[in-house]
């Protein structure tokens, strides 16, 4: 009893993740686990409202998906830059490579032109 | 290190090697785990599928931005607050009312933890819970005795005592609240009381 009444007060509940939550959302979680979400859900304002918000989802079946295509968009979202600087390292380095090369050689022809006008 | 989806690290883990190296690719795997409840905030205030999808988004969009400009010690209080801050907006553009910002909340929470962690280490409080339980009113202390005692779910309290789910849930809420509101209140008169007299 002692512990139970513990719960009321209690805001330590343990991290509801995903799959859970759309199980619960799609009625297919057994009483205790239910209970479990419900418990959590009632120590956090942001689980709740989004509870609230995905029980007015017509489908909910279809949750899952459009999760995951909102997650692969997230994913392009994160890549692309990365992606980028990757490719503008290969395009930077044969530049890079080229200015060496004129570099050395413009220093070699000062060298010989300095050394004819000096000799003569 | 080579970002991967590791349920083992934790959000701060995660936001920290976004910190050390920018590669956004932290925040693609932070977020992530937020999506389902991003969209379910979203739909709750802007009511429509396709809006709620943009606006996660959006949200996404925003999180990464303002993530390379500042450090966010509370991520999951901020990106709640970020997410509804962007609907309210959204809702005033289409409404034109106006309404108010909530960066109140971003730093509520922890202090609100403590409180109530204090409150649960107190020897006295669990002899006051009992008493403070009787205090409420018949509905609340039902629906409270049900769902933390009893251990009964939404749907079978609603079926036991014919409220329905919504009326249930607020009155668990406002009875956990009342509980709380009584025993402070309780333990500062006991604390104002000279022992003895």
């Amino acid at each position: 009893m002692d512990e139970k009444l513990k719960d009321i007060l209690s805001n330590l509940s343990t991290e509801v993740d995903q799959e859970t939550l759309l199980q619960y959302l799609q009625g297919k979680l057994p009483d205790d686990k239910k209970h479990e979400v419900e418990m959590h859900l009632l120590n956090s304002e942001f689980e709740e409202d989004a509870v609230e918000g995905l029980q007015a989802f017509k489908d909910k079946a279809q949750l899952q998906y459009m999760v995951d295509m909102l997650n692969r968009d997230l994913k392009k979202k994160t890549e692309k830059k990365k992606l980028r600087r990757e490719k503008m390292k290969i395009q930077e380095q044969p530049w890079l490579y080229i200015s060496l090369l004129i570099l050395l050689i413009l220093i070699i022809i000062s060298y010989i032109i300095v050394r004819k006008l000096l000799s003569e | 290190m080579k970002p991967e989806l590791n349920k083992d690290i934790t959000d701060q883990e995660l936001l920290d090697r976004f910190y050390a190296d920018k590669n956004n690719e932290w925040l693609g795997l932070l977020l992530q785990r937020y999506t389902l409840l991003l969209l379910g905030v979203c739909m709750k205030y802007l009511k429509n599928e396709e809006e709620a999808k943009d606006a996660v988004q959006q949200v996404f969009l925003k999180v990464i931005q303002e993530l390379h400009k500042y450090k966010v010690a509370y991520f999951k209080s901020w990106l709640y607050m970020v997410a509804k801050n962007h609907c309210l907006m959204r809702l005033r553009e289409k409404q034109g009312k106006i309404t108010a910002e909530l960066n109140e909340k971003l730093t509520a929470q922890p202090h609100e933890e403590t409180d109530t962690q204090n409150l649960l280490n107190n020897d006295r409080t669990l002899d006051l819970m009992e008493a403070a339980l009787k205090e409420l009113n018949p509905e609340q202390r039902q629906c409270v005795t049900l769902f933390y005692l009893e251990k009964k779910s939404y749907q079978d309290v609603s079926e036991e005592t014919g409220f329905s789910l919504l009326q249930v849930k607020s009155y668990i809420q406002n009875g956990k609240r009342n509980l709380k509101i009584l025993i402070e209140k309780k333990l500062t008169d006991n604390k104002g009381r000279v022992p003895g007299k």
